[in-house]
Formats: structure tokens, sequence, C-alpha cells
């Protein structure tokens, strides 16, 4: 990887290098990919690939192994996560961490508290982010009754209310009705527009395909290649690290 | 129907906006219902003519304004201690020291208590950082005992098991008085400034925070939140708060001794108080110690004569009873209880 000749100014991630291990596990291994200021760039891969740790690592959740990574013009590799989340990076969580006692409006209202100081300005970010993800009609009920697809809509809805620059999503179709889902993607390539950069990992292939304008395929840690979602398909490393070697083989 | 009085210019609908007065209790708002219930209370307290009765009232103030206290670490951010005595001891000696000693009024000993129990409350959460639920809370009963022992060899200072008395010379810049009502004066503003501070916080940034902390450390780190700093904030607040209450109660009791005051006993009283009332509500502490304090008093006065055990077990029974079929206290029994009261009338 790397070699790639682009403005620095343009980059809004830089991964250089970048390996993760627990124990004997090379969770993520050896990772490097930039991102430019208003892509959609998905993250494919299957189950314990990485993708997640690989995002714990940009958000600054866990620290990595070793390598690099930068955003914006900040080197951000052992930071803290409030520290990566003020200089405009959010992240949805692929197991939904909301703030259990409260409602789903105080939830998104949180978000918006550290650029708005007041719970009654902040407000009004909430209603509308809320209204974006397609919430807003649940805004005064108690976190605790919702559904899991609802609660994926409620961490698109606390990231985006902090008003960031790069957005990390982890599987946020999961529990999704098809309408919802499309509704989602719309939602989805319509952030460049607002000036946010997506980063976004997703199982469900009809969706990532048809926003992502990039594609990265990790497998067992290691980033297999990367291009157009058309290209990428067809790939028969892709194919064989999807379906196993055997299946790959006969075909 | 949502009968709410609402500031001017402030918008209705949303829950987290300018000055309401909502009827059923609420986080950050005052409700009819409180207001009602704690005015009828207060009044009826201030109506009590003999030495007893006004001997409890002064309690049950006191103690309100400790629970709140304990409120903003075990409700708020979520931090539940069992050593908030140690703060409790550490305003009563620290202002009685600096009477005996240097003959400084309490009324500017109590800053000093506060801000040494800030930085004990603060030192506490920081050494306990990594410590979560059962494990901290074991460390602060740890914390407390610590401090009970550490009180009880410093002799030259806390003058050990013996204890120190303040003499009962009625003065008022040494805040000692010959009558219970100037004491019933200063509990109440303790408890109501406590409440309005409770109040406050539910309300503002800093509270949100507390709560986004407690339910999610790293949801709230997701979105910019230093949960470190939230922790150790509010139990420093809680600490200083609760070591004021500590000055007051040995201003009531002239005496205090590392036994009686830094004691376990104590500790579970400020959590056992909100837990009955409601935690992490500004009006659930208060609701509690209205029902505790007198209850637990009364209880000790006519079960004390035929079997000194019994009252333990009525205690415990009614703890038990209220944390099953209440678990949001009673602040929360009468939130759902009103909900229901209005669904029907509307249906
Ligand atoms: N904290 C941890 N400790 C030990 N092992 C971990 C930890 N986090 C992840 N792993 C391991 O690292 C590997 C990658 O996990 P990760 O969650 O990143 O995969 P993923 O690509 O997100 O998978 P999925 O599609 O199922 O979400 C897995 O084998 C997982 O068990
Ligand atoms: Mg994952």
């Amino acid at each position: 990887m790397g070699g790639a000749d682009k403005k620095e100014d343009q980059l809004m991630l830089w991964v250089e290098g970048v390996s993760r291990q627990f124990n004997a596990l090379w969770a993520v291994r050896d990772v490097s990919f930039s991102i430019e200021a208003g892509e959609i760039v998905g993250i494919i891969g299957p189950n314990g690939a990485g993708k997640s740790t690989l995002f714990n690592l940009i958000a600054a959740a866990i620290r990595p192994t070793s390598g690099d990574i930068r955003f914006l013009d900040h080197t951000i590799t052992r930071a803290k996560p409030y520290q990566v989340s003020r200089l405009g990076l959010a992240r949805t969580f692929q197991i939904p961490k909301p703030f259990r006692q409260l409602s789903v409006r105080e939830n998104v209202m949180l978000s918006a508290l550290r650029r708005h100081r007041t719970p009654h300005r902040a407000n009004r970010l909430a209603g509308e982010t809320m209204e974006f993800v397609g919430i807003d009609h649940l805004a005064d009920t108690s976190v605790a009754s919702l559904t899991v697809g609802l609660l994926k809509k409620l961490e698109v809805a606390r990231a985006l209310a902090t008003e960031p620059s790069l957005l990390l999503l982890d599987e946020v179709m999961a529990g999704l009705t098809p309408p919802e889902v499309r509704e989602m993607m719309a939602a989805i390539a319509a952030l460049p527009s607002r000036g946010v950069t997506v980063l976004w990992v997703e199982h469900v292939m009809m969706a990532i395909m048809n926003v992502a304008q990039r594609l990265l395929v990790l497998h067992r840690g290691q980033l297999i290649t990367q291009g157009k979602p058309a290209e990428v398909s067809k790939d028969p490393a892709v194919i064989a690290a999807y379906l196993g070697e055997k299946y790959a083989a006969r075909s | 129907m949502a009968v709410q009085v609402t500031q001017a210019g402030a918008d209705t609908k949303t829950g987290v906006s300018g000055w309401s007065l909502s009827i059923a209790p609420r986080r950050g708002a005052l409700s009819v219902v409180e207001v009602i219930v704690l005015a009828a209370c207060i009044a009826a307290a201030l109506t009590m003519t003999n030495r007893h009765g006004v001997d409890i009232m002064i309690r049950t103030f006191l103690w309100a304004g400790l629970a709140l206290a304990w409120n903003i670490a075990g409700g708020y951010v979520g931090l539940i201690s069992f050593g908030h005595a140690a703060f409790f001891g550490i305003g009563a000696y620290t202002s009685t020291i600096l009477l005996l000693s240097y003959g400084i009024s309490p009324g500017i000993g109590l800053f000093g208590g506060a801000l040494l129990a800030a930085a004990a409350g603060a030192l506490l959460t920081v050494v306990c950082a990594r410590l979560r639920g059962p494990f901290f809370i074991l460390s602060t009963l740890a914390a407390g005992e610590v401090t009970r022992i550490a009180a009880l060899n410093w002799r030259s200072l806390t003058g050990g098991a013996e204890g120190l008395e303040i003499p009962a010379i009625s003065s008022a810049t040494d805040m000692v008085f010959a009558t219970q009502w100037p004491y019933v004066g200063l509990v109440l503003s303790y408890m109501l400034l406590v409440f309005a501070l409770s109040v406050w916080i539910e309300r503002s940034r800093y509270g949100y925070y507390l709560f986004a902390t407690r339910d999610n450390e790293d949801g709230a780190s997701a979105i910019g939140i230093n949960p470190g700093v939230m922790r150790v904030s509010a139990m420093a607040l809680s600490a200083a708060l609760t070591a004021i209450g500590g000055t007051l109660f040995v201003q009531y009791f002239l005496y205090l001794d590392p036994t009686h005051i830094i004691s376990p006993d104590i500790s579970f009283e400020f959590a056992l108080i909100c837990a009955i009332g409601g935690l992490g509500t500004a009006s659930g502490p208060v609701f509690g110690a209205l029902i505790i304090v007198p209850a637990s008093e009364l209880l000790r006065g006519w079960l004390s004569q035929s079997a000194s055990g019994l009252y333990l077990v009525l205690y415990g029974l009614v703890v038990i009873l209220v944390i099953l079929y209440f678990p949001s206290g009673i602040s929360g029994a009468i939130a759902r209880g009103w909900a229901a009261l209005t669904k029907k009338k509307t249906s």
C-alpha cells in the first residue's frame, strides 16, 4: 500500500501501517489507506475481519500496537476518544451505546451540547438531526423501549449531532426494514453535501455497493484490496475471502 | 392534559428547555406535586412546638440536604459511595478544630472543611478511577473506615476516642445558639441550597454530562465528554456539600467523636434515603428524608422499651418493600401514579 500521490491538505484521514494485536491474534495487521474530504468510503469483510477493531483504533477507543493515524492536521494515534470527538471525528457503535435513562431527544441533544452549550440551544440541532434520521416522532420516548433498528438510527443521530467532519458508521443497517434501508441509504448519500465525510462498515451489500464511492476489503485483519464497488465485487480474492478458499477453487 | 407554567419565549413541547412547572415530578423541573408536598411538610414541621419534635425536624432537614449532596455522586454520575461519612467527618472536624484552636467562626471554617473534603473526594475518585460497581463501593467503604481509624489515632488533632466538645456558650459568631430555632433556619437553608443546586445541575450541560457518564462511559467519551473529569468533579462537589452538613451537625450537637461521626451507618443512611426517595432526582432525597428520618426516630422511640431488635427488623422490612415495589423511589411512584391518573381521564 501507500505511495499514492495525493495532496496532503485534502486528506481527511490518513492511516499508515496500523496493526493491533490481541494476545496471539492480529485483529488488524499493517493496514494503510487514506480518505479525502467529501468521500463515502465503504469497508467490507467477513465476520471477524477486524472492521470494528479498525474503527476503534481510528476513534482512539483502543491504541494500535504499531502504526500511525492522522485526522486532518492532528496525529491521533495516542489521543483519547473524547479528544478525537472534539476534533470532529464521530462514530457509531456496532452494539449501540445509548444513555439508557434518558429520552431519545436527550440522547441526541447531549451530542450537540459541546458546541451549543445550553440544553435549550442544543435541542434545536437535536430536533433537526432526529428528523434527518427519521426518529423525530420518538423524541420523547425512553431509550429503553427502542428496537435494535431504532437504536441503530439513534446511534447515527447521536454521532451526527456532534457536527463531525468525519463520520464512522459501523453496520447501521442491521435491524432495519427494506424501506428503512432505502431511507438510510439516501441519508448517508446526502452527508457529503452537508460537509460530512463518511467511512462506513456494512454487511448489507446492496446498500454499500450503491452508495459508497470506494470500497476497502478487510480479511483476517489485512486490507486485501480496494477500489470501485463494481470492480471489488468481481475480484477473485474478495470472493475467496467471503466464500472460503474451497468454494473459490471450485468455481 | 398537561398543565405547564412556562417561561415566556420557551418552547413548551421540548422536555429540556425553559423553566417549566409540570404536575408530576420530572428531572430538571419543579412539579406542582413536589412543591405542594414539600411546602406542606415544611409547614407541618414548623408547627412543632415540643423539643423532641423540633429535634426530629432539624435532623430531617439536615439529612435531606446531606442525601441531596450524596445524590450528586451516587445518583447523577453513578458513583455509589459508602464512605461519605468521611467527608461528613472532615467537615465537622475541620470547622471544630479551627474554632477551638484558632477561634475561627464555623461560618468560615465550614469552607475550609468543604475544600478539604473536596480534595479528599477528588483523590478517592482518582485513586479508584478504574474500579466500577461493587469494587468502587467497597473501596469507598474502606476509605471511610481508614478515615475513622486515622481520626481515632490522631489524638493531638482530633481528641481521639474522647472526641471534641464545643462549649455551649451562646454566640452567633461561634454559631452556637441557646434555642433550637436558629438551627432550624440553618439546616432549612442548607437543604434548600443543595436542592436548588441539584435542580440547576439537572437542567445544565454539566448535569447532562454527568448522566451520560453514568449511563454509558464509552458513549459519553465518543461525543467528547471526559468521563474522568465528570466523576472527579461530581465527587468533589458532593464531598464539599457533605462536609458543610457535617459542620452544621456538630454545631447543633456541640460534640463529635470518630465512632459516631465517621461511622458507616451514616454513609448507609445517605444512600438509603436516596434509594427510597428516588435516585438521581432532586426531589427524591428530600422525600426520602421526610419519611425515613421521622419514621426511624419514632420507631426507635416506641420500640426501644419493648424489643430493641424489632426496630431494625421493621426498618429493614420497609426498605425491602420500597426497593422491591418502587425501584425509582417515591418520586418515581408519584410520577407513574400521576401518569396513570391522567391517562384514565383522557381516554
Ligand atoms: N477486545 C478484544 N480482545 C480480544 N480479541 C478481540 C477484541 N476485539 C476484537 N477481538 C477479535 O478481533 C477479531 C476482529 O474483530 P472485529 O470485531 O474487529 O471484527 P469485525 O470485522 O468487526 O466483525 P463483525 O463483522 O462480526 O462485526 C475477532 O477475532 C475478535 O474476536
Ligand atoms: Mg464489527
